[in-house]
């Protein structure tokens, strides 16, 4: 049942994604298109934009959780990758373990800033 | 046939024999060949007039029995089911069934699927067992629940999924494709009960989950199978019996037998002129 549950969620952190990494290609990088829409998002790329983003609670949620399903996602995918050249349970056991240190790690590092700088 | 041309057709074939080579090596033979004639026909004419100790299975020549799976011009293929012909080609190499040990120059040992095959519990589970022990009537099924799973049933076991698929290939481990389809086949049954015992087989990180979905299986299946799609079909079943989305469905209903018998239908009498 585990195993079913770790792959349900490799379908919803995939599907998050879709939707979150839209987000942010649309507003980072397609500004152009937004504008055309209407939106003054000009300037998005700068310092002052990015900083004034990330002291609003919205988008710090966005970006934490664009990194959370993304790491899951990632991390999971390499992990079964992994696993099929494994030969013992010992050797999964050591990989997955392994894999929920670095997902760790790196979602700790990740928050890190966004958060310092929302809480000022 | 006798009127066809014979070609002349190389065949390089693989040949080992643990008890005398190191190593597999491939040997050459010559085959005139005719229209229609197919890779086991050609196989056939090595073993009968160049080299008797040539090894290979076959039965049926028909495609039915699947016995004759091999590796031909690097896909797997039933060599009673592949004409010279259709592959285009003045060289043919043959080689045993990726995937899978070698026992003898064409044949591989099947036991590892065998062994997956089994281990599924490929056949009817019921609760009520003293009906399973003494039959005394028959299970009812509507021809649209016996066609969530028919196709699967005509499996052969030939293995050709098993040797085309990517996972099989790097994960030993890998429950393989015909073990899985055949999963789903018993738990798509409506007269099974099992699938408490089943999926706990699959649900590992060597089962179900280890599919990419090449479609390799259902693509090489001389058959006409679709095992990947049965791998997704399992797939589904497992998650919404996770997330309890499904409702509990009872099987079949036990129905008497007819109490009339059908009348005999008389056996046409035959004259040795008629028909002439």
């Amino acid at each position: 049942m585990r195993r079913t549950y770790l792959w349900f969620f490799q379908l919803v952190t995939g599907a998050l994604i879709a939707v979150l990494l839209g987000i942010h290609i649309v507003v980072q990088h397609f500004d152009a298109i937004l504008v055309f829409f209407g939106v003054d998002a000009a300037q998005s790329t700068s310092w002052a934009a990015m900083t004034a983003r990330a002291s609003q609670g919205i988008w710090v949620f966005i970006y934490i959780a664009l990194l959370a399903v993304g790491l899951y996602h990632g991390i999971n995918g390499l992990r079964n990758i992994i696993l099929e050249v494994t030969r013992s349970t010992r050797a999964e056991r050591a990989v997955t373990w392994a894999m929920i240190v670095i997902g760790i790690i790196f979602f700790a590092g990740g928050t890190y800033v966004p958060v310092a700088l929302l809480t000022g | 046939m006798s009127g066809d041309s014979a070609k002349q057709v190389t065949f390089k074939v693989q040949r080992y024999d643990p008890e005398k080579d190191s190593a597999p090596h491939f040997q050459e033979f010559t085959v005139p060949t005719s229209r229609g004639m197919t890779v086991l026909d050609g196989l056939l004419y090595i073993k009968e007039n160049l080299e008797s100790s040539l090894t290979f299975r076959s039965s049926c020549r028909m495609s039915i029995c699947g016995s004759c799976a091999m590796f031909i011009n690097n896909y797997p293929r039933l060599a009673c089911h592949t004409q010279i012909e259709e592959l285009q080609a003045d060289r043919l190499t043959i080689q045993p069934l990726p995937n899978l040990p070698i026992i003898k120059d064409l044949v591989p040992d099947l036991n590892p699927m065998f062994s997956n095959h089994k281990a599924i519990k490929p056949y009817l589970i019921r609760h009520d067992t003293a009906e399973m022990e003494s039959p005394g009537a028959e299970y009812a099924q509507l021809p649209e629940e016996l066609n969530d799973y028919l196709q699967f049933s005509y499996c052969v076991k030939c293995g050709i999924c098993v040797a085309a698929c990517p996972t099989s290939a790097s994960d030993t481990l890998f429950l393989g494709p015909q073990a899985l389809a055949q999963c789903y086949h018993y738990c798509a049954d409506s007269r099974d009960e099992g699938e408490a015992e089943r999926f706990p087989l699959v649900d590992t990180d060597h089962g179900v989950w280890h599919c990419h979905f090449a479609g390799a299986c259902s693509e090489a299946c001389p058959k006409g199978l679709d095992p990947a799609l049965a791998i997704q079909l399992l797939k589904r079943r497992l998650t919404s019996q996770a997330l309890r989305l499904r409702k509990k469905q009872q099987p079949s209903p036990l129905v008497l037998p007819p109490t009339e018998s059908k009348p005999e239908i008389a056996y046409p009498e035959f004259s040795a002129g008629e028909g002439t």
